[in-house]
């Protein structure tokens, strides 16, 4: 199969590619990125695109202004690199209208860097070395900055360097070279072995062996099988996988490609929650861009190799991230989750053995195949390859998005590269994997980043999301407004999660007003461990975590609001909240 | 193949098969696991958690209905664990369910008939829940032994009830969204009128976008109430009442002979009805016409007593009058001024004794039954194939590749018969619909060929051209099977495809991609009811849809065949008994020496030689010397300037208002006998209200069996004095050759017990009810030995080979009636491309603008554009609505599609004694289109 690839047209692709990047990077004109990601978009970014555009016509500059992802530095979003030819980036954090105007002035118009407003700067790939540029005064290195400082960029190596809406840039950064390296160097085997060799493992919240999994599917003989990516990503602090998709989705969709190509399936959902709708046109342009280039299709470069991709989407439902929930979404039908078995190896989607993914998961894979399995392997801790990537959220230095080295202690994450509590304040808790990854308490952040030392204490790396709270959150408050996420997102399809979430947020509910009994607790205890026994899927079976976790930390919080009926923090006196209707 | 293994469930062991669930064995098994959400017959769908069980060796409690067995499994549904779990799960469900009937402390007091002295709210009292006691809920809190004291909050939904839809009242405050309604109505009916709504603590059941149910797809077919467990879903019609007994039935309105179960009340009154499970003929399914169509047996306004005409009124007399007047007034008009008529619903040994009283008492061949008014629907069946009968079982067509309905409404007219269609097509089966009126099925169909009206014979000639000149052909088993294969196939080239595209309206290609569907699916079976085709074309396009299932080898094997949907529940066996001008019993001729001698050894008596005259005979003008009738049942009355007219009916119908007698008939769910369906499945009917009295003089209405035989004592003629029913049958078997091996004694013994656990447990009622399975025989049944034949000639056709006939593929003559056009009503669940207004109120009722669809060149040459409001005026009345123009009608036709919600409220509003035996098919008719002014302001 491998000797049929067509190398020069892929080499044609590449040269072009390659000519481009030269042109954007080195050419006749200044580039202007700015980080257009959920991130951007909610910090105001269209504003700062608007002003820069409109200050580039007034100066009678030309330059090119690109949309690219999030670098990860959300909190100093809306965020704008500004790039002189053959230069290096200059980055402007929290930018405004009025800002980005006067960055045009002086940067692109008379080439000198706003020093006070810079954010740091950074080494453009294939630009000069660091240090030795004193255009640049003392911006500082970028680098070094403690978001950046200890991170390792694998799936996130192109989030916020290049335009998720050019095929070209990605080609550029090496892109499909991993697809092309597996078509003609490598058999399907030999792909899976170097996935098995990575340690690859899932970052969907079960950390299971990759390999193993894609196993499953390449052991069957089926005529019809598929392979999906779950980029549901509902947790509430969680939007690793919307960044990926909206900064890079053509990492993702080679990911895919490789996975359908070590598994012998040809067909690919990439399956997005209604209503992500930056993921979502993203990948619908590079999807079709792929198929433009022949990089997706039928008889991919002459390799013999064919795979379809299709964008496949659902009302907004949290459970239809299951993956048997997702698999009915994508059929058509309500997302409630199957009983298994048969498990989706055997009979997935349409009935035909599938094979699951997190976007994570495929987007480690064309480094993976490019760089080999061992590489891989040798980032991280014990079983846990390779790296995180973090959602930091809440009362933190830094909030944004970090991909660091597996087996960095969570206090570090929380301390050093968020930069702690601001204000003084004390680190109460931080909430970690979703909802359903229930809280620790800030005493017990000490945990290495690995699946098996989270599992072991009780919580899990799940999703990436890490939600931290202060000494002024109510423990109570929080426990009642995740089980309200909980109880909200339930499908309604089995009776214990169904009924139980509803009389979990009642009792909450009715704490968080300071007319909680002593013998809510019990109730709670018994709704919730009943409910983690008996329901048919993990939404239900974790969705008892919130409390229980909160209990196990906080316990004296739940018996002030009980007992002495008071809160501690005065949330629950002062903070109005509107219970949500739990049941009719 | 599955093996055979052995697992234990709380230390019993029993015996399964590999791909069972546990839930499935124990309950084959007879050994009780709760479960509320999983229904037999339906896939498991894990939600309630009433069925978790443990297992030795394994992790946390699985539920039982998805847990596959493995052998040597140790399965425990009564650990105390176990218990505990179901136990909370239900303390949440009682804590949202109103819970009167378990907590109110009177329950054990109050009677029957107290009244309710209120110690629980309102809405919470037993008395308001019309499941009360027959409720799988209330059971199951029984069997788990709670203490009902809760520390949660219960809360009543307080959802205002639905009950403006016809026939069903819905209280979602007493659902448990266990989902076997949703499930049946997709999974079981290949419908989806109800779905989920909402999700979370406020998931419930309900229609997209909160419709009714007259515009939500549904086609009232009850299966949702027939699966409820509780009392969310309930028949209006008597309501609140409780079974005293329950009697197996067949239902009497289609042959598809669906097996019910009839409630009777502690009145003795018929309350409701409930599909059987275990029956092979409808598996559990019944339809709007069975489910709410049965209230006639009740009998407000049945007869009772005999009448005479005195004078020229009907006057009241006593039998013996009756009876005298009978007898003497058939002796005089022995021979073939005589004619004696059977109802659709008169069992086989009844249609056996009439024959058998017209040819042996009164020397008369002239035997019909009422509704047998087109023969020709099987007739040519028999002369080409060897039997006038489908060839295979009605739940074979979910094992079709490709099923073709051709003319024929089956979602209304044979209701269970569409199910196996529509889930095959839902598997991905393929389905062809050819007619020119939209009917349910098209929505389903791959093609729909929509002829000109009068042309489905030259389409269907199309089609076999197009089968050969694309070699679809099966030219091995032609060649094996068949009679001169080539004169068709030579005969059909002579046939001009743009003529028959010109003359059908439908393109060439259409009818292509059909032939390679029909052919190129594995299998073929067809369906077909020849609805609105002309009386000349009839016996053709039957001999070329026989044509088609040769051709292409489509017979003796599953999932193909060719399917008539004959009209009367039992006018199979009327066919089979020799109720027929022309045929002995067995479908014999008359001149069949061996027929004649086997008749007359059982008779004593030759049958009459000269074929007599039918009702398809009197009703083309062909009435011989017939002077007197007896007819049994309603139907009509072909012969008309009669001397004698004695009617032997239910009720004081159009016929017996004519009559100069009229006798008290019992109805079908009072008597004992056979019935044999569509699929030749020969099946025991029992009588709901048995010991009907045989005696001479007593009052009330009496069988045909007993009238024979009281009539032919007064007539001195022997042969009808059977000692019971199931004689008659002996005797059947005796001069039938296909019935031989059937025996009363035989359907009852080889009635299977179906294992149901102790029926003091929790089941679904269709399970509860369940104690035999009747499988019938499906006839031939040679002998004693012999299990029937579910599928026929799959060893070869009686005569040898089969004849391919080659019909006069032709096209019924336009009538010339100037500008009037083909009206085609359709009537379909559901319309996705049209708003429907419905007017909710004390009884829902559907209010909308009628697209009158014409072809646009009907229409320029009337003037009328898009959206024109337009009148329709046919012999039978006008329409009005807005013109829509589409070239899917074809030229001279205009279409009107209306919704069946529409026909399910009229049903559910008829003052008609059985509306739904008197059913208005979709008939085609003239019409002349008009478009309307607008009036002056």
């Amino acid at each position: 199969m491998s000797s049929g690839f067509d190398s020069p047209a892929f080499d044609t692709i590449l040269a072009e590619a390659e000519r481009r990047w030269q042109e954007l990077t080195a050419g006749g004109q200044p580039w202007i990125r700015v980080g257009t990601a959920l991130c951007g978009e909610a910090a105001g970014c269209e504003e700062v695109i608007q002003a820069i555009e409109a200050a580039l016509e007034d100066q009678g500059l030309a330059a090119g202004v690109s949309r690219v992802g999030c670098l990860g530095l959300c909190f100093a979003e809306p965020l704008v690199d500004v790039l002189l030819p053959g230069g290096k980036r200059v980055f402007y954090g929290n930018v405004t209208p009025e800002t980005a105007r006067q960055i045009v002035e002086s940067h692109v118009g008379q080439g000198v860097p706003v020093a006070g407003l810079a954010l740091g700067q950074l080494r453009q790939a294939g630009g000069p070395e660091t240090g030795g540029d004193p255009s640049l005064g003392d911006i500082p290195d970028l680098d070094r900055h403690p978001m950046r400082a200890r991170e390792a960029k694998i799936a996130l190596r192109n989030a916020g360097n290049i335009d998720p809406g050019d095929i070209y840039q990605y080609v550029a950064m090496g892109g499909y070279g991993a697809l092309r390296k597996a078509l003609t160097e490598m058999n399907r085997e030999e792909t899976l072995e170097q996935v098995a060799a990575s340690g690859l493992r899932g970052r969907g919240g079960a950390a299971f062996p990759a390999a193993t999994k894609w196993r499953f599917l390449a052991g069957s003989n089926a005529p019809l099988k598929y392979v999906l990516c779950n980029c549901e990503e509902g947790d509430p602090g969680a939007f690793n996988d919307k960044a990926i998709l909206e900064s890079d989705p053509h990492t993702l969709i080679e990911g895919l490609l490789l996975c359908g190509y070590a598994t012998g399936a040809h067909r690919g959902y990439i399956f997005i929650r209604h209503g992500h709708d930056g993921p979502i046109d993203k990948t619908r342009e590079a999807v079709r861009q792929a198929y433009e280039l022949g990089i997706i299709g039928k008889d991919i470069f002459g390799s013999g190799f064919a795979f379809e991709v299709e964008v496949a989407l659902t009302g907004d439902s949290y459970v239809a991230g299951e993956e048997t929930a997702l698999m009915e979404a994508i059929e058509g039908s309500r997302a409630m989750p199957r009983y298994r078995p048969p498990f989706p190896a055997q009979a997935g989607l349409f009935g035909k053995p599938t094979n699951i993914n997190n976007v994570k998961t495929l987007a480690y894979v064309p480094e993976i195949i490019a760089k080999g399995g061992e590489w891989f392997s040798g980032i991280g801790h014990e079983q846990s390859t390779g790296t995180a990537i973090l959602c930091l959220t809440g009362a933190l230095k830094y909030t944004g998005m970090v991909e660091l080295p597996m087996g960095i202690s969570l206090s570090d994450v929380l301390y050093e590269v968020a930069g702690g509590v601001p204000g003084g304040k004390e680190l109460k808790l931080v909430q970690t994997g979703g909802p359903l990854g229930g809280v620790l308490s800030g005493e017990n952040v000490d945990l290495l980043l690995d699946f098996e030392v989270f599992r072991n204490a009780g919580a899990i790396l799940g999703s990436g999301g890490i939600i931290a709270a202060d000494e002024n959150t109510c423990v109570v408050d929080l426990t009642r407004s995740l089980i309200a996420f909980c109880q909200y997102e339930s499908c309604g399809k089995c009776f214990p999660c169904r009924m139980g979430m509803s009389h979990l947020l009642e009792v909450l509910e009715r704490i968080c007003r300071l007319e909680g009994e002593p013998e809510d607790l019990v109730l709670m205890r018994n709704v919730g461990e009943n409910m983690q026994a008996g329901s048919l899927c993990g939404h239900g079976q974790l969705g008892f975590n919130p409390v229980a976790s909160a209990l196990r930390y906080f316990g004296p919080e739940f018996d002030a609001h009980i007992i002495q009926k008071d809160c501690p923090t005065g949330v629950c006196r002062t903070a109005r909240f509107s219970p949500r209707q739990t049941r009719r | 193949m599955a093996d055979q293994i052995s697992i234990t469930i709380d230390g019993v062991e029993i015996q399964t098969e590999t791909g069972k669930m546990v839930l499935e064995a124990a309950i084959d098994a007879g050994l009780y696991v709760p479960y509320l959400c999983y229904h037999p017959g339906m896939k498991p769908y894990a939600a309630c958690r009433m069925c978790v069980v443990s297992v030795e060796g394994g992790r946390g409690f699985p539920a039982a209905c998805t847990l596959p067995v493995q052998d040597g499994m140790k399965v425990h549904s009564e650990a105390p664990a176990v218990q505990e779990l179901r136990k909370s799960v239900m303390e949440m469900l009682i804590a949202e369910h109103p819970d009167g009937c378990l907590t109110c402390h009177r329950i054990d007091l109050c009677g029957p008939n107290d009244v309710c002295l209120r110690h629980v709210s309102v809405n919470d009292r037993c008395v308001t829940c019309p499941k009360n006691e027959r409720c799988e809920l209330k059971d199951t809190v029984r069997y788990l032994g709670m203490t009902l004291e809760s520390p949660l909050e219960y809360k009543y939904r307080n959802i205002p009830l639905e009950v403006g839809d016809p026939f069903y009242d819905r209280d979602y405050n007493l659902c448990i969204v266990c989902g076997r309604c949703v499930r049946a109505c997709q999974e079981l009916r290949g419908d989806d009128a109800i779905c989920f709504t909402e999700r979370s603590g406020s998931a419930l059941v309900g229609t997209s976008f909160g419709t009714s149910l007259l515009e939500s797809g549904c086609e009232f077919c009850g299966a949702c109430i027939d699966v409820c467990p509780v009392g969310a879903l309930t028949e209006r019609d008597h309501k609140w009442e409780k079974p005293a007994r329950v009697e197996r039935t067949i239902c009497p309105h289609c042959p598809v002979g669906c097996q019910l179960n009839l409630e009777i009340g502690p009145k003795d009154d018929f309350i409701r009805a409930v599909p059987e499970i275990n029956s092979p003929a409808n598996r559990g399914q019944a339809c709007f016409r069975g489910k709410f169509g049965l209230e006639f047996i009740n009998g407000s306004g049945a007869l009772d007593t005999p009448l005479m005409r005195r004078n020229g009124v009907l006057t009241e007399c006593t039998w013996d009058e009756a009876l005298d007047l009978l007898a003497a007034k058939l002796e005089e008009h022995k021979g073939p001024g005589f004619a004696l008529l059977t109802a659709p619903d008169s069992t086989n040994e009844e249609h056996y004794l009439a024959q058998k009283f017209a040819r042996t008492v009164m020397g008369s061949n002239n035997v019909d039954q009422t509704s047998n008014t087109h023969p020709e629907l099987v007739e040519a069946l028999a002369s080409i194939l060897g039997y006038p009968a489908a060839t295979n079982p009605v739940w074979d067509l979910e094992q079709a590749g490709c099923t073709l309905v051709f003319n024929a409404n089956v979602t209304e007219e044979h209701n269970v018969a569409a199910v196996p269609i529509k889930k095959a097509a839902q598997k991905g089966a393929k389905l062809l619909v050819i007619d020119p009126r939209e009917v349910e099925l098209t929505r389903y169909a791959d093609v729909w060929l929509r002829p000109a009206p009068g042309s489905e014979l030259l389409l269907l000639g199309g089609l076999l051209r197009a089968v050969v000149d694309q070699g679809l052909q099966d030219s091995d088993w032609l060649e094996e099977r068949c009679e001169s294969p080539a004169t068709l196939q030579y005969a059909l080239r002579s046939l001009d495809l743009d003529e028959v595209s010109r003359t059908t309206a439908v393109p060439q290609e259409e009818i292509e991609a059909a032939a390679r569907l029909f052919c190129q699916s594995g299998s073929g079976a067809i369906v077909y009811g020849l609805d609105n085709i002309d009386g000349d074309l009839r016996q053709d396009c039957v001999r070329a849809l026989a044509d088609l299932a040769l051709l292409t080898g489509n017979l003796g094997k599953e999932g193909s065949g060719l399917y008539p949907l004959r009209r009367g529940a039992n006018e199979q066996g009327a066919w089979d008994m020799g109720c027929l001008p022309d045929r002995l019993p067995g479908f014999r001729t008359l001149d069949d020496d061996e027929a004649r001698q086997e008749t007359s050894a059982a008779w004593g008596v030759e049958p009459p030689e000269a074929p007599g005259l039918g009702v398809a005979d009197a009703l083309s003008g062909n009435v011989g010397q017939v002077r007197a009738v007896l007819s049994i049942g309603e139907g009509p009355a072909p012969w008309d300037n009669l001397e004698f007219l004695a009617v032997h009916c239910t009720n004081l119908g159009s016929s017996a208002e004519r009559a100069d007698l009229v006798l008290p008939r019992t109805s079908f769910a009072a008597k004992p006998g056979t019935f044999t369906n569509m699929e030749r499945r020969v099946q025991l009917l029992k009588p709901a209200w048995p010991g009907q009295d045989r005696e001479e003089g007593a009052s009330g209405p009496r069988s045909e069996g007993q009238l024979f035989a009281q009539l032919a004592a007064r007539m001195s003629a022997p042969g009808f004095d059977f000692a019971s029913v199931s004689e008659v049958m002996d005797e059947i078997a005796q001069v039938n050759p296909l019935y031989r091996g059937i025996s009363h004694a035989r359907l009852e013994k080889e009635a299977k017990l179906v294992l149901a656990t102790n029926p003091e447990n929790p089941l679904p009622t269709q399970v509860l009810y369940s104690r035999k399975e009747y499988r019938g025989i499906q006839w031939p049944c040679q002998d004693e030995s012999s299990l029937g034949e579910g599928i026929l000639y799959r060893d070869g056709f009686p005569g040898g080979k089969a004849e391919l006939v080659t019909p006069e593929f032709r096209a019924a003559l336009q009538p010339d009636d100037g500008s009037a056009l083909w009206l085609v009503p359709g009537r379909v669940l559901f319309q996705r491309e049209r708003d429907t207004q419905v007017v909710k109120g004390r009884s829902n009722r559907i209010e909308r603008e009628e697209w009158v669809e014409l072809n646009p060149g009907d229409a320029g040459a009337m003037s009328i554009e898009e959206g024109d409001p337009v009148d329709v005026a046919a012999a039978g009345g006008q329409i009005s609505g807005v013109a829509h123009l589409t070239s899917s009608v074809p030229s001279g036709v205009v279409s009107v599609t209306g919704l069946f919600g529409q026909l399910a409220v009229e049903l559910q509003a008829s003052e008609e004694w059985n509306p739904a035996a008197t059913l208005e098919g979709l008939n085609i008719v003239r019409a002349t289109v008009s478009k309307r002014v607008p009036a002056a302001v």
